[in-house]
Formats: C-alpha cells, sequence, structure tokens
C-alpha cells in the first residue's frame, strides 16, 4: 500500500494547526492587501483580514505561485510515494488548472482533484481522501472517486451586500444583476463550475428559509433522503464575520435535520473577499459509501 | 303600448339606455366608495365596462340579430371588464347572453331564466362571494323576476317596473348586510351601478326619449375611427360641451324651455334632460363658457367634458394615416423563441416601474388606485411578453378579478395571477420567484410569501366618515392597511409612524417606505429618520415610488 499525502489549500478552511492534526498539508492562498502580499493563516488572521476589508482597502487575491506548489510537492515525495492534490474550484480560480499543468512533469505521483469543491464541501473533500487512502486505494483511485463525486455536494450561501460581488467578477451576468434598486440578500447557489443566483430575499429570516428549503429539497431528491441521524449526508454552515448567526442558523437547520453533526466553519478569505462580510452559507455533501 | 316580448332591435336600444343612464350617473356612483380615499371609482370603472360592450352594439345597427347582439354585449364587456364591480357586470351580461341568444324573442319566461343564470355566472366568477354588494342585488332581481313569472306575469312593463322596483329595496338593505356599508352611511355602488343600468333600460322599453349621442360619439372614436371619420364638411361650432347640474334650484318645464332656448341661442345639438336632481346638458357651440355659466346659475357643475371638434377631427385624420404607418412597425422584431416565464405588474408612479422592471418584470401597466386596466389591456400587455407563462401581478384588490378574467380569456399563453393586493406584495412575490424551479412551485411560493407582507397605504379623506370607529374628518391623513384604518389624523408624520407601529412585530425585520410623487425627497428623508429612531433594531429603507394619490406606502416584513 502506497504511502499518500493529501494536499489543499487554505480555501478548505483547514487551518495549519487543523492540518497537523488531520495529516492534510495546506497551502496557504496569498492576498495582496494595499502593496503588500499575506499568506492566510500565516502572517494573515481572519480578524485582520476583515479589519482591513471594512476599512475599504483594496483587495485581489492570487493563486499560490507554481513555485511554493512545486516546493511543497517536492518535499511531501521524499517522504511520500504519491500525493492527492485538491485545489479550490476550478470555476472561482486558476489554481487547479496551474497544479494540472504542474502535476504533468510528476509523472502521475501527483493527481490533482479538479472537482469543483470549496470552503466546506473542499474540507469535506480532504476528510473523504483520507479515509479513501487509510482504505488502499492509490492515489489514482482517489482522484477517480472524488471526481466522480463531484456533484454529490451543494451550498446555498445568502449575502448580506451585493457591494463586494460586483467589484469581484466571478459570478454569472445573471447574479449580478439582481437587485440593482432595491435592498435585496440574494441567494446564491454554487453548484459545480460558478457561483450563480438561485434566489432572492428581502430579509435574513426570508433567505435562511430559502437556504434551508433548498438543503431540504436537495437531500431529498438528490442524496438519498432525510434519515435519521447521523444520516447520509454532512451537513455544514459557512459564514463570513458571522458567527453568532451561523449559530442560530444551526438550531433552525437542526429543527429540519434532528440530532444532525452540523460543522461550523468561517468561510475562507478568498471567498471573503468577493462577497463580503455577514454572508451566511448552508452546505451538504453527501456521504460517500465504496 | 304594452310588450308581451322584446325582440333584438329593442333589447339593443334598452342595452344602450342602460349604458348610458349608468353613465351618466357615473360620479355619483363614484362618491358612494366606503373608504373615504380618493380612489373612488367603481361608477368610473361599471361605466368603463359596459361603454365598451356599447361600442360593439351600436357598430352592429340599429337592427341587429339576437345572436350578434349578444356576442357584443358579452364580448364587449368581458374585455371591457375594469374594477371588481365592472368584472361582475360583465359576467351578468355573460351569464344573462347565454341564455338569450338563441331567442329571437324574449318573454318574462326566458328574461327571468336569463337573470338567474346570470347571477350563478356572477357568483361564480367571485372567490368569495360578498352579501351586500352588486351581488346580492342582482340575486334580489333575479328571485323577483322568477317570482313574477311564476305568479303569471305577462306584461313586460309590468315585470320590469316590479323587478326595478325589488332592486331598489335590496339595494337600499345592502347597509344591513355590510357593516362597513353602514357605517359609512351610504349603500353598495356596485349595486348602485347595476340599478341604473336596468332603470336605463326601462325608460327605454317605457318608450322615453334618451340621448344616444355621446354613446354614438365614443363608438366613433374606438371602433372604427377611419371608416367614419366625419366628412370633410365645416364644423360650424367647435366645442362639443356636456355636463350635469346638480341641481339646487327649481328646474320645471319653463326654467327647461329657457334654458334650451338660451343653448340654442349660442349653438346646436342640444340636448337639456332633467331627472329631478340632475341636468344633463349637452351642447355644441364655439363658446362652452357661456352653456357653463348658465348652468352654475342652477347648482354644482360636475362630469365636465369639452372636446375641440375641429382639433379632433385633424386629430383623427392624422391618427389614421399615421396608423397605417405604424402597423407594420408594431408587429415586432422577428420572434425570438418565447421564454418560459414573464412578469407583468400592474403600477403606478415611475419609482414603482424601475423597480419593478430592476427585479425583473418584463412590462409594467400603469395603473391602479385611479384607473383600474381592463381585461383588454392586460391581454394586450400579455401580448408584449414573449413567454410562455406569464405571472400578473395586479397589485390591487380592485383588478384582481379583472386579471383572472383575462386569463380565462386567455388561450396561447398560461396567465398566473399571483392575487397580490399592495405594491408591496407585489414586489415580494417576484423577489421570491425562483428560477430553477417549476411554475408550479413558483405560484405556490409566492402566493404563500405574499401573506406575509403587511402594507399601510398613507393618503387622505375625501369626505368625513366612520370606519372601524374610527371618526375621520375630510382632508385627514390615514393609513390604510390590509383589513382597515390603522391611523389618522392632521400630522402626516404621525399618521406615518402610528401606521407603522401598527405593522410592527418582534419578527419584524425590514420596514420599506415608498414615497409618492407629492411628497419631497427631504421630507422622506426626514420621515425615514423618524422611523429608524422610533425601531433602531429593523432595517429600514426607503424609495422613491413616484405613486400619485398615496403619500407613503410602507411595507413591514
Amino acid at each position: 500500500m502506497s504511502k499518500i499525502a493529501i494536499v489543499t489549500d487554505s480555501n478548505s478552511g483547514i487551518t495549519q494547526k487543523e492540518a497537523k492534526e488531520l495529516g492534510i498539508y495546506v497551502l496557504p492562498m496569498p492576498f495582496m492587501i494595499g502593496n503588500e502580499l499575506y499568506y492566510e493563516d500565516i502572517n494573515l488572521t481572519q480578524e485582520q483580514f476583515y479589519e482591513k476589508l471594512l476599512g475599504g482597502e483594496n483587495i485581489s487575491t492570487s493563486q499560490p505561485s507554481p513555485e511554493e506548489v512545486c516546493k511543497l510537492w517536492d518535499s511531501l515525495l521524499k517522504e511520500y510515494d504519491e500525493i492527492v492534490h485538491i485545489p479550490m474550484s476550478s470555476g472561482l480560480s486558476g489554481s487547479c488548472q496551474s497544479a494540472l499543468m504542474l502535476a504533468q512533469d510528476y509523472d502521475g505521483r501527483v493527481q490533482v482533484v479538479d472537482n469543483q469543491r470549496i470552503s466546506v464541501t473542499q474540507r469535506r473533500s480532504c476528510q473523504d481522501a483520507l479515509e479513501l487512502a487509510a482504505s488502499g486505494l492509490d492515489a489514482k483511485a482517489i482522484k477517480d472517486f472524488l471526481v466522480k463525486d463531484k456533484f454529490n455536494s451543494s451550498i446555498y450561501i445568502m449575502l448580506d451586500t451585493l457591494q463586494y460581488l460586483k467589484k469581484g467578477g466571478r459570478i454569472t451576468p445573471a447574479a449580478a444583476a439582481i437587485g440593482t434598486l432595491l435592498k435585496l440578500k440574494p441567494v446564491l447557489q454554487i453548484q459545480g463550475e460558478k457561483l450563480d443566483a438561485f434566489s432572492k430575499a428581502r430579509t435574513t429570516s426570508q433567505g435562511k428559509a430559502v437556504m434551508i428549503g433548498a438543503i431540504k429539497n436537495d437531500v431529498e431528491t438528490r442524496f438519498g433522503g432525510i434519515l435519521p441521524a447521523p444520516g447520509g449526508v454532512w451537513l455544514q454552515i459557512a459564514h463570513t464575520h458571522n458567527e453568532e448567526a451561523a449559530l442560530a442558523l444551526k438550531e433552525e437547520l437542526l429543527e429540519v435535520f434532528p440530532g444532525y453533526d452540523i460543522y461550523i466553519a468561517p468561510l475562507s478569505l478568498s471567498v471573503s473577499c468577493h462577497i463580503g462580510p455577514g454572508s451566511l452559507a448552508i452546505a451538504c455533501c453527501k456521504k460517500i459509501s465504496y | 303600448m304594452s310588450y308581451q316580448e322584446i325582440d333584438a332591435k329593442m333589447l339593443s336600444k334598452m342595452f344602450l339606455a342602460g349604458a348610458k343612464n349608468l353613465e351618466s350617473k357615473k360620479e355619483y356612483i363614484n362618491e358612494l366608495n366606503v373608504f373615504p380615499v380618493p380612489d373612488g371609482d367603481t361608477g368610473t370603472n361599471m361605466t368603463m365596462t359596459i361603454l365598451s360592450a356599447a361600442k360593439e352594439v351600436t357598430a352592429l345597427g340599429e337592427n341587429p340579430s339576437m345572436e350578434d347582439l349578444c356576442k357584443a354585449i358579452s364580448s364587449g364587456s368581458l374585455r371591457g371588464a375594469r374594477g371588481n364591480s365592472g368584472v361582475i357586470l360583465s359576467q351578468l351580461f355573460r351569464g344573462l347572453t347565454k341564455v338569450i341568444k338563441p331567442y329571437h324573442s324574449l318573454n318574462v319566461a326566458v328574461i327571468s331564466e336569463s337573470c338567474e343564470k346570470a347571477v350563478e355566472t356572477a357568483y361564480k366568477a367571485v372567490m368569495k362571494p360578498k352579501e351586500g354588494t352588486i351581488l346580492t342585488v342582482a340575486k334580489g332581481i333575479s328571485d323577483k323576476a322568477k317570482e313574477l313569472a311564476s305568479e303569471g306575469v305577462t306584461d313586460l312593463e309590468v315585470f320590469m317596473e316590479k323587478v326595478l322596483e325589488h332592486g331598489k329595496y335590496v339595494l337600499s338593505q345592502t347597509p344591513e348586510l355590510l357593516p362597513v356599508l353602514k357605517q359609512a352611511g351610504v349603500v353598495d355602488s356596485g349595486g348602485q351601478g347595476l340599478i341604473e343600468v336596468i332603470s336605463g333600460a326601462y325608460d327605454a322599453l317605457l318608450g322615453k326619449e334618451i340621448d344616444y349621442s355621446s354613446l354614438e360619439q365614443e363608438s366613433d372614436a374606438g371602433q372604427k375611427p377611419v371608416a367614419e371619420a366625419p366628412e370633410e364638411a365645416e364644423i360650424k361650432f367647435g366645442y362639443c360641451t356636456e355636463f350635469l347640474i346638480l341641481l339646487n334650484k327649481n328646474f320645471n318645464i319653463k326654467t327647461e324651455m329657457d334654458f334650451k332656448a338660451y343653448l340654442e341661442s349660442i349653438g346646436d345639438s342640444i340636448v337639456c334632460v332633467c331627472d329631478g336632481e340632475t341636468v344633463k346638458i349637452h351642447v355644441h357651440t364655439n363658446d362652452p363658457g357661456l352653456a357653463l355659466q348658465k348652468g352654475l346659475k342652477f347648482g354644482q357643475l360636475s362630469n365636465i367634458k369639452i372636446d375641440n371638434m375641429r382639433l379632433e377631427h385633424e386629430e383623427r385624420v392624422q391618427k389614421a394615416a399615421e396608423k397605417s404607418v405604424e402597423k407594420p412597425i408594431e408587429k415586432e422584431e422577428p420572434k425570438q423563441p418565447p421564454k418560459k416565464v414573464g412578469f407583468i405588474a400592474i403600477s403606478a408612479g415611475d419609482g414603482l416601474s424601475e423597480i419593478f422592471k430592476s427585479i425583473g418584470v418584463d412590462y409594467v401597466i400603469e395603473g391602479g388606485q385611479t384607473m383600474n386596466p381592463s381585461t383588454a389591456d392586460i391581454l394586450d400587455a400579455v401580448d408584449r411578453v414573449n413567454a410562455e407563462n406569464v405571472f400578473i401581478l395586479p397589485n390591487n384588490k380592485n383588478i384582481i378579478l379583472a386579471a383572472r378574467q383575462a386569463a380565462e380569456l386567455m388561450t396561447d399563453k398560461n396567465l398566473l395571477v399571483i392575487p397580490t393586493k399592495t405594491i408591496p406584495q407585489g414586489i415580494t412575490a417576484v423577489i421570491n420567484y425562483m428560477d430553477g424551479s417549476s411554475v408550479d412551485e413558483n405560484e405556490e411560493v409566492m402566493i404563500s410569501e405574499i401573506a406575509k407582507v403587511k402594507t399601510g397605504q398613507v393618503t387622505y379623506a375625501v369626505r368625513d366618515t366612520v370606519i372601524d370607529d374610527k371618526e375621520i374628518k375630510k382632508d385627514d391623513y390615514m393609513g390604510v392597511g390590509d383589513n382597515g384604518i390603522l391611523a389618522n389624523g392632521k400630522d402626516l408624520t404621525e399618521v406615518v409612524l402610528e401606521t407603522v407601529a401598527a405593522m410592527a412585530d418582534e419578527d419584524s425585520e425590514l420596514i420599506s417606505v415608498y414615497y409618492g410623487s407629492d411628497v419631497s425627497e427631504e421630507d422622506a428623508e426626514a420621515i425615514r429618520e423618524r422611523i429608524a429612531d422610533a425601531w433602531p433594531n429593523l432595517d429600514v429603507e426607503l424609495q422613491n415610488g413616484g405613486q400619485p394619490i398615496y403619500y407613503y406606502l410602507v411595507s413591514v416584513e
């Protein structure tokens, strides 16, 4: 059985500390703030990030440099036989594309997973990969499994404002067009490639109801129904600078999915800088079976 | 002369006389509105509904077949139907004509049967029929007709006299059935309208002189403007002048003769008819002012309508020319494949139209409080929206029925009426539309979401009244909620704040304020601040609605 390293980027929401505990390697995403380069969770905390974002600083994201990626892979391959690399969704960043290109020089020892996950669902993929590796699959088999499984997840995000999204450009025109005059809380969906408009609400409670309804519908129609806890899906809540509301949302979600273990995490910063603070997201991933 | 039967010719005359009589009482009926808001337009709506049918009836000429006549009455009124009473009136005609269509002439038995069918049809058209309304009056008339028929009455004059008398009695009892009428001290306006139609028809049966001239004019303008454009002959008197005098002085035969003589001295085409309380004047003259001044000596004037016939004539010729050019262009660019879902909203005011368009509404029909669009207006709008399914947001409780009627008449598109009663409900409905879901699911979601929006509409009272035990004085400001008056008083800001207070509770999150065309941005901003101060935990959003009549529309959700 080959020794496999699981690599992801900080978009998975897996912190450096957590990574050590799980046995996962996390590439920090770089941020340009003003004229300075920062790395998520290395020299930039969530608090510092929001302070700068709310302060109106110009924040741009980029992908990990090829040099950084190769350096990590090279050092890992001294210790491991193979690498499964799970970058953020190819629909939202060029990271995956670059990694696929770089991996061509590694004779199949690095398998890049293009399964279009982000944040809590990307994190879940990493955990699934660990599980699959432990069960004896090799890197290629793990990659194939995860790619086949890519649509078995769903994310709905309710934004507090459209202001940041308009600046970004990582959404479809349909999503950008909604709510020009009225103050609306758009509910976006990440399904496969892109962030797209799903619905809209005028108030937080309407938006939460829309998301809970949508997740319930996904679970009932696509992921095998609402089974008694622990259930057949992983449920997650993510938020941008909005923990209190996330905790309240958990209580509401538990009414529909009683007894489920619901994981809450802040959204990774490269998503946050596009959607701004105050957002809430509900995600679910179908539990894998192999 | 007494009749056992009436033929199509007589029925046509009676129908037009009924329409005419309703038109002349239009303003009076408008004022019977329960809520003293400046939107009382039952009379206008019913009149426009019946005139739409009258147009088609006049187009048939003096000797129509019963079948053509019935078709004209039924389809004309269905398409022209506006407002709830208008729609109900159109449904009464629809039921009535269904029964009489196969006959050449009508006797008491047939008429009684047709009345029964009319009532049945109208009741079906209304989701929750309410007693104390036009429906009750129609029902009373039908019951009386049946009773007379079974008693063996065959003389139609006697029959109609009795029926009308009973109808008036039922009308007088409507306040006993609807407490709001009683408090406001009025009878039901739609019922009054129906009685006017029947009175006019009865007059025609009795052979009374009826002036159909204005009806014919309407039909000229609407139905066949090109073919029947008045001949090039010079127009001697330039202004068609019409008005009613609401008498406060005695107007006897002698004064009537004097008045007519005076009118003859200043023009021609004179009509001067008195019915005891009002005098109807019609004259073509070069100085309308003289006619009005003369009228003022006998009372207040109403329904003043002065048209420049020379200009109108030119316009008509011009329009005919333009139309022949315009038509092909109007046929639209090559049709793109229809999209799945479209939206039509009915709303008044630039700001509100913009808001509706910004959230995805394809077409906004200008209308609402002061001008209810007809079934035909709605159908026209539907034609402009290239979609398989079209959601219609009436945004006014008085337009929902006309929209439903349009949905029934529409054959090539699926129309879905979301029964929004206010503008904020309409906005909420559109916002809750989800692209991925089916049309049925969306309809269900929208209907359930609009129930969660509370709306308050702030306007002024047009007369003194008592509603919900609140005494309201003319020109007071009032906040009208979904189920009655929420606030009233002399201070606009206070009334707005009280209106909000009546709607907000611990579950509320957002207060939206749409200010109307009569409110300045500064005043609106000041109100927004007052609301934000009073409800610090709620979001307050201010938008320029630009709507007429309502200073503020406020919603809480």
